[in-house]
């Protein structure tokens, strides 16, 4: 199974510094889960701002909760089920997030334009879905979240789950076959 | 497992390569904020330690002399030399006034709970702090029942929480008053 990109080593020495308050372990961990929270928290409110706020407020529960951290499962998971679960809370409050515009998107360097402009159409197309669709099918397809810990996320069914998963692919799918139509569409509704 | 196995396994997961996408850049360097935060959680917290620390004294005392004036003496005759030594140890009684007091200040949060409205931010923080005081407390309790050290600490918290509602409760009152 393909790692989360949360999915990042972290010394015992540091998380037993950070768990008696020391402000130094804990810019370490902030550090080294900065950019995964960061980027778990947009997937699924598809707001940078709010991404922001999200990722932050969560980094702050977790250092002020860390001393209810057993390690009896690897830190990164915990640490992404609270930020997970700060971004689904937002989701619930504001379910109308804007969508995402197409320059937010920064790729890497080294990528290959055919790459780039692959992820774009995948960019365009995740934030064309619904945000509770996106949420659901970035934690199962990226993160590895069964249909058990989805429904839970969201107090619903399994079959909830599974639903809404395989009608986010579908929808997906039809809006990566019509990517350029869909890139014009939204470069002609920025102008 | 082979390398095609890994793949068909990674395709069913993620049919549509959705892991492909970088991870995101935030947007500005968001430590600055949270070491603030930090920062003055550790200071509430030394001073909550400060003041836990009087108040638990405070308690234990304040029960250790009700205890003494409730017990009822028993009659010259009935008391053996062991019965005299042993009612002289206070720990075990300590040990259940402290949970009986412990349940009593539950039960008065509970009362408050339900009469309170919305607390504001400020007292919010604390509450929620206490809260989670108490709640390490409990965590540590379920390892040692018995410790009346952690069923002091207890009260102690328990009081401060209920003391922040009687707070709120008078702020209340004076602002209904002053309509």
């Amino acid at each position: 199974m393909a790692h989360s990109p949360f999915d990042i080593e972290l010394d015992d020495m540091t998380l037993a510094r950070a768990k008696r308050g020391n402000v130094d372990a804990c810019e370490t961990i902030f550090r080294k889960f900065q950019q995964p929270a960061f980027s778990v928290a947009f997937r699924i409110c598809q707001c940078r701002e709010t991404a922001q706020e999200v990722s932050q407020e969560a980094f702050i529960t977790a250092f002020r909760k860390l001393r209810q951290f057993r390690g009896d499962s690897p830190f990164w998971g915990w640490l992404r089920r609270v930020v997970v679960n700060h971004a689904i809370s937002q989701l619930r409050k504001s379910p109308k997030a804007d969508p995402v515009e197409l320059q937010d998107y920064h790729g890497k360097a080294e990528a290959t334009s055919d790459r780039v402009g692959m992820a774009m159409d995948l960019e365009s197309a995740l934030a064309a879905l619904q945000p509770e669709d996106r949420a659901i099918v970035w934690l199962h397809d990226v993160e590895g979240y069964n249909h058990r810990e989805i429904a839970g996320l969201f107090g619903k069914t399994e079959s909830f789950s599974k639903t809404r998963l395989s009608r986010a692919r579908d929808r997906l799918k039809d809006l990566l076959e019509a990517g350029p139509a869909l890139k014009y569409a939204q470069d002609a509704t920025a102008r | 497992m082979n390398f095609s196995k890994v793949h068909m396994m990674h395709k069913e997961r993620d049919p549509l390569n959705l892991r492909s996408l970088p991870l995101v850049e935030p947007l500005e360097d968001g430590w600055p904020e949270i070491k603030n935060s930090l920062l003055q959680e550790n200071r509430r917290q030394r001073i909550l330690r400060l003041a836990g620390g009087s108040l638990a004294a405070a308690a234990v005392i304040t029960l250790s002399v009700s205890l003494f004036v409730q017990q009822p003496s028993p009659s010259p005759q009935q008391q053996s030399p062991l019965q005299s030594a042993t009612q002289s140890i206070p720990a075990t009684a300590t040990l259940d006034s402290l949970i009986a007091l412990s349940q009593q200040l539950e039960s008065g949060i509970r009362s408050y709970r339900a009469e309170v409205g919305g607390m504001p931010t400020d007292s919010l923080i604390y509450q929620v702090e206490i809260e989670d005081l108490i709640a390490q407390v409990d965590d540590e309790l379920s390892v040692r029942p018995d410790s009346t050290q952690l069923w002091s600490q207890r009260v102690n918290l328990l009081l401060d929480l209920s003391q922040l509602y009687e707070n709120q409760l008078r702020r209340d009152y004076h602002r209904m008053a002053s309509l």
